[in-house]
This record gives C-alpha cells, structure tokens and sequence, in this order.
C-alpha cells in the first residue's frame, strides 16, 4: 500500500550513499582533462551502441575544410525506453559539442554536453527541475 | 439388434480420426508431430537443443581443407559437410569478391575468434547447445557460445530501435510453428567460418517446428538484396540435449581473447 | 547553465519513490528482522494486495525490475539504527542525487565524462523502490560486514599483491577492472547489485526454469528449477552454478562452483550464495541475499534490497564487442608513454 510522507528538513546524520562507481571506465585515462574542446558540427551517423555510443559529425574547420569527429556518449539503452531511435536524430542534425580530446591525439572526444545551436540539449537534461524528462518509472 | 460398422469403417474412422488431431505436416517430414502444449496452449518447444552439422564451418556444401593454425593439425582441420543451403549462394558480383577476400583473411576477419556475438541464423548451428526458454509474450533464446541472447517478442511487436549483433526479433505462431521474424542486424557478422557474409539490410524469418519430442525441425529464409541477387533458405534438424543433467554450461570467453586483440597494447619493459 | 535535473522528492512530487510496504515505522520502532529469515513481516498496514500467480500456481515474478538504490552496503559509521525515519531516508537520497546532478566543474576528471542526465543515466532518473534502511546489510544486526578471517585478511593481501605486480593500470588490459573489460559487472554478480546506471533485468518464469537476464553485459542467468543436481565441485564458473526452488511464495537461488576471480568483497571461490525473491506488491520484488564463505568471514552475513517496477525493453548490451574506450585507453597510454620517450631523448615528437 502506497504511503506518501512529507520531507521535512531532516536534522538526519550526513549519509552519502556508498556511490556505484559513476563511471564505467575512467574516462580520464582515455580523453586528456587538459584538452578541453568545443566543437560545432553536424551528424553523419549515431552508433547506438553499448558499453557507449559514439556520434559521428563532420566539423568544418575556418579553413572550410571539413573533419570528421568520433565524440564518445552514453549508453543509448535508456533513451531507447523512452522511444529514442536510430531515426530520432536526422543525418546533418547541427549541434555543439563540449568535451575534451583523445590521450591518443586523434579526432575523438569524450562530449560532456551535447547541445542543438539554441541551446536545447540534444536528449533529456535542461534548465528546469525535473527536466529530465521520463523518469523511467513503471507505466 | 445393433449392428456393428465393419471393421475397414473403424479403421478409416481412426485414421481420420488421428489426422483431425495433426496439423499439416512438415515439408519432408511424415505425419505430424504435436509437441505437448504450454499452458497458454502453443507448442511447448522449451529445452536444450544443439544442431549437429557441419555448417559452422561452411553453409554450402564443402570438401575437408586443411586449417590455419599449424600446431592444432587436424583438430583445426575443416570437415566436409554436405550444407545446410541447396546450391551456392546467390551473391552479387561485388559481394562476392567480399567473400572471397573474407575466406584470404579469415583467421582476422571471423568475428568468432574475437568472442564477438554470432548473429543470425549462425547461433543457431554453432556447435554448442543452446535453450529455448518460452512464455507467452516473450521467447528467449539463451546461447552457450558468448552467452549469447536473442528476445522474441511475440505481443509487443515494434521496429528495431537501433541495429544490433544479434537482430530485433517478432514472433508469431503460424499453426505448430514458431515463425520468427528478425530484423535490424547490423553488419558486423559472419554465417559462417567461411566468410560468408551479409550487410546490415539482412532480414531472417526463422521456422521452428517440433517433429518429435526430441527433434525440432529449423528452416530460415534469408534476404539481403545489397548482397545476394534473391533470398536463399537453410534447414536443419535440431536435436533435444537429453543427458539427465544437461545445462548450459558459462563460456564467458572474452578472457580467451583479450590478448589477441589487446595484446600489441600491452607495456612492454624498459629496455 | 544547467540547474539540477531531479525531481526533489516531495509529498506531492513523489515522482520517483515508492514507500516499500515492508518495513513501517510509523507509530512503532518498527519491525525487526530475525537473522536467516527469508521474508520480512509485512507492515503494521494490512494490505488486500496478493501475488498473481502463473499457471503451475507459483508467484509470478515477472517483468522488468531496477535495483538502482542510495542506500550503502554498510551502515554508516556515524548511524546506529536500523531504519531511517521516511524524512531522513528522503533527505539522504535528496542529498545523494543532488550531489550527483550538480554541474560538473570544468577542468575537473568528474567533467571528464558525457552528462549522465542528458541520456537519462543519472541515478535520479532510474525507478526506485524507497529503502528506510540504514544499510543493505541486514544481519548481521550492525548492518557492517562480519569481521574476515585470518585466511580472508591473508588471502586479500595476496590479491594486493599480486595485483600491485601486475603494473599499472593501463599497462595491459589484464590490469583494467572485470567491469571495464566486460566480463563481469555487479549488475550480473550473483549477487546482483546496482551500479551507476542501466540497472535494469527482465525476469521470465517458465516451467522448470527461471530466466534473469541482466541488462549490463547483456547477462543471462537461466535457472533451473527442476531440481536437477548441480554442476560437480570441481567445475568453476566465474558466475557460479545456480539452482532454484520454491519455499513457498519465496523463489530461492543457491549459487556455488565459483572461482578465485569471482571475489565478491573478497571471497573465496567457496562462498555459498542464497538469493532470495519476494513479490511483496505490485510495484516491489524483495531481494534478498545470504553470503556463507567460512573461508572468507567469521559467520554469514545477509543483505536485502527492494527492486522498483521497471520499463523495458532490455536492448543488447554488447559491451565487448562495443569497448572502444578500453581500446583507445590503452593506444593512448602506448602513445604518451612513446612521445614522452622521444621527448626524453630530444627527438621531436610527431
């Protein structure tokens, strides 16, 4: 039976929980903290796979000429719950990228946010509380 | 006085009798078989089963040929099989010089020896048991090789979210049969240790049928019109592991292959 | 600027918890836990609620389910009591999840990372079944592991050891952990505990079997329920060798054959698991597990956690065949290690 309580500010003990590990590698040994980057391109292909996805996206340089990019993301496996496809994001989608380089020196990047030009961020995540959007609960 | 119908009429009456409780029997097969029923009433094909063929090698109808690997002799050795698919495969022209630079490098190319997921329909044939777990709106098919798993979804049928290893599965049931349609492969895997190939356009609709308690009768029908000029079919029986304690047994095997993908990135010493 | 992503867990926006109906403390000190007991006694509340059953009369256990939790294996050292109050317990998991929202700081190796929130990753966004207790640990009564034994402290110094002889961690891709390389994940265990996200299972029930499979590695646990004798004692598996039965409403799992790899908080390859699972509403399937390893601990110790309803479906998880990341940490790792000698020796470094 469903009970719902009140928060009240809680005089409770400190208590973090014992955190999984958040990371499933460190990502600091793959991407360099002291490359950070901020690049603007547009998708070619979204690999939703596993452990992490990886976009794909061409970055034209101010020279014109264009790069391709490899920007490490997250497991697709909850945005698919939520309806999320290999078709929701568009071949030529534009969006921002900011992430920080491969140890490796090559054109890969670990992307920490992923925003469309207006600022929206590419998935879930926004301004608002709750913003969210599924929680992923039970229907 | 009652009188008796004569003894042909019982006969003919129990004949028919006994096909009026077959269904239509399986192409090559003799009179049906009717699996005993799951509680929702379908074909109870639950249990272990495991191909018994040569087809893990090469689908199509092949002659022994030596191996790649010196030190493992005979036990690498290929063993001729008669093929699981009638004639060779329709591939298109291109593709088929893909195959043949597939077979030039396959000890590189397999997927197989990298412990990667073997796809559809080649985890079907793959030389280890496999289990068929069954409820009503979900069939899982558990493979020994990479611990393999394919979900069927049989009331909730959608498009493939995203392409995978082992396909995005709907199923039906067309009388006694499974009928299992799969889709949005992506095109990293191989049918076969032979380098027969295909691309991420593939679609396979599976046939399981059971023909006895103990046999399972396995046909597919494969379409990739980006690499074969028309679909082909493969059929096999499937045999029930019947040892008392027959399990899937864990064959985890990325450990088996780490150093054979990761091992030029290994810290060599100072020197 | 990205403000906090998480719903904060109110009386009215009570969004993501669900009071688990089992352990109440309202009026009372609520109710205790005799140690070894499979199945906590209900809440002082009486429920009409009972299990669906499938066919051969059994509970059914089916569905997807999330173990996702804010509560720690132990028991903090500065708590002593067995329950929080639901206050607290709403408080300490407000705390958690708004620590774990908050803005990466650039420049930082948190930031070193893709935004959780943005693929629905955080651990506030996952279902979670609200767990008053202080600690997953339920017996012993302290909530905190028992004290290891001689041959446990001996045996984890060897794996040090041996672990500290293997070199640094991007050194060989034997020195990264089970999880980065895909082959084991705490999701999978047995016993199977959440991680940072995608913790997510799909069980089936079928006659003679039971079928978990885990969402990380794409794991399947197929049981048999049949009564069939176990694998022989000298075949090892990393995840065990399973065997289930009914103790009346309660599914109960007993895992043993595991190897010295295994090492669940230190075990020996002889531990002796007992999974334990309960439907105790709608929404909550009761997991709770026995650890006997006399090698390892000085008596069994028992955990519990409430798993939340959950949706599917479960995509592959070919996380082997996908791992990138591990490729590219190690080529990188040869790579500096390569310019940092050029450098060393005056060449120009390309």
């Amino acid at each position: 039976m469903r009970t719902i309580f009140a928060v009240a500010v809680a005089g409770a003990a400190v208590l973090l929980a014992t955190a999984p590990t958040r990371a499933h590698h460190a990502f600091s040994a793959e991407f360099d903290i002291n490359k950070p980057l901020k690049l603007q391109g547009t998708l070619t292909k979204w690999e939703m796979i596993n452990p992490h996805s990886w976009f794909h996206i061409d970055v034209k340089g101010p020279d014109g000429k264009v790069v391709p990019w490899l920007i490490e993301g997250g497991s697709p496996n909850q945005l698919i719950r939520l309806g999320v496809t290999k078709n929701t994001l568009a071949v030529g989608t534009a969006f921002i990228i900011e992430g920080y380089q491969a140890r490796d020196g090559t054109n890969k990047a670990v992307g920490r946010s992923f925003v469309f030009p207006d600022g929206r961020s590419l998935f879930l995540g926004g301004s608002a509380p709750g913003g969210a959007g599924g929680d992923g609960q039970a229907r | 006085m009652r009188s008796w119908p004569a003894r042909g009429t019982i006969a003919a009456a129990l004949v028919a009798a006994a096909f009026s409780l077959t269904t239509m029997p399986v192409e090559g097969q003799g009179p049906a078989y009717r699996a005993p029923r799951t509680a929702d009433g379908k074909a109870n094909l639950s249990g272990i089963w495991q191909a018994l063929n040569e087809a893990y090698w090469d689908i199509e109808a092949h002659a022994s040929a030596p191996g790649l690997v010196l030190a493992l002799g005979a036990s690498n050795a290929v063993p001729g099989g008669v093929g699981i698919v009638e004639g060779p495969l329709p591939y298109r022209p291109e593709a088929l010089a893909k195959k043949r630079e597939n077979v030039a490098s396959r000890l590189t190319l397999d997927p197989e020896n990298k412990c990667y997921l073997p796809g559809v329909p080649r985890a079907t044939y793959m030389p280890y048991p496999f289990q068929i777990v069954q409820t009503p709106a979900y069939i899982m098919i558990v493979h020994t090789y990479a611990r393999a798993v394919r979900t069927i979804y049989m009331t909730d049928h959608t498009d493939a979210p995203a392409d995978s290893w082992m396909g995005w599965s709907n199923g039906t049931w067309d009388g006694e049969t499974l009928v299992v349609d799969t889709t949005g492969f992506n095109d990293q895997t191989w049918f076969d240790r032979a380098g027969n190939f295909h691309s991420d356009a593939l679609h396979v609709v599976e046939r399981f049928t059971a023909t006895s308690g103990d046999h399972l009768q396995y046909e597919a029908t494969i379409e990739d019109p980006k690499v074969f000029a028309r679909p082909w079919k493969i059929s096999m029986p499937l045999y029930r592991r019947l040892e008392k304690n027959a399990q899937l047994m864990e064959f985890n095997c990325v450990p088996f292959v780490e150093d054979l993908i990761y091992g030029h990135l290994r810290k060599q010493p100072a020197k | 600027m990205r403000h906090r992503l998480f719903a904060v867990l109110t009386a009215g926006g009570l969004a993501i918890a669900m009071l688990l109906a089992v352990p109440v403390p309202v009026a009372t000190q609520g109710p205790t836990v005799a140690p070894g007991a499979g199945v906590p006694r209900v809440a002082a509340t009486p429920t009409t609620w009972t299990v669906r059953r499938t066919p051969d009369g059994k509970p059914d256990l089916q569905g997807f389910w999330n173990n996702t939790t804010y509560t720690p294996l132990e028991r903090p050292k500065d708590v002593t009591k067995e329950y929080y109050t639901p206050e607290e317990a709403l408080a300490m998991i407000n705390r958690s999840a708004a620590a774990e929202a908050e803005q990466t700081v650039p420049g930082t190796i948190p930031d070193v990372h893709y935004d959780f929130t943005q693929f629905g990753l955080d651990r506030s966004q996952a279902p979670l079944s609200l767990n008053l207790r202080t600690s997953l640990i339920v017996d012993p009564p302290e909530g905190r592991l028992p004290p290891m034994t001689e041959e446990g402290r001996r045996r984890a110094a060897a794996r040090a050891e041996a672990r500290k002889q293997m070199g640094g961690p991007r050194d060989a891709v034997q020195n990264q952990s089970l999880s980065v390389r895909c082959i084991l994940m705490d999701r999978n265990g047995p016993p199977m505990l959440a991680g940072a996200y995608n913790n997510n299972y799909q069980i089936l029930q079928a006659p003679g079997s039971m079928m978990i499979l885990v969402e990380m590695l794409h794991g399947p646990r197929v049981i048999p329920t049949d009564g069939r004798p176990p694998l022989p004692q000298n075949v090892r598996q990393l995840g065990g060798s399973s065997r289930g039965r009914w103790d009346g409403d309660t599914l109960v799992i007993e895992t043993a054959n595991f190897t010295d790899t295994t090492a669940y908080q230190g075990s020996s390859e002889n531990m002796r698991l007992t999974e334990r699972f309960t439907r105790v509403d709608e929404e909550t399937l009761l997991y709770r597990f026995t650890v006997d390893d006399p090698a390892t601990w000085t008596r069994p110790w028992s955990a519990e956690v409430p798993w939340k309803k959950a949706i599917g479906p479960l995509f592959e998880h070919a996380c082997h065949e996908g791992n990138y990341g591990l490729y590219n940490t190690l080529a990188g790792a040869r790579l500096e290690e390569k310019r940092a000698a050029e450098a060393a020796a005056g060449k120009p470094s390309n």
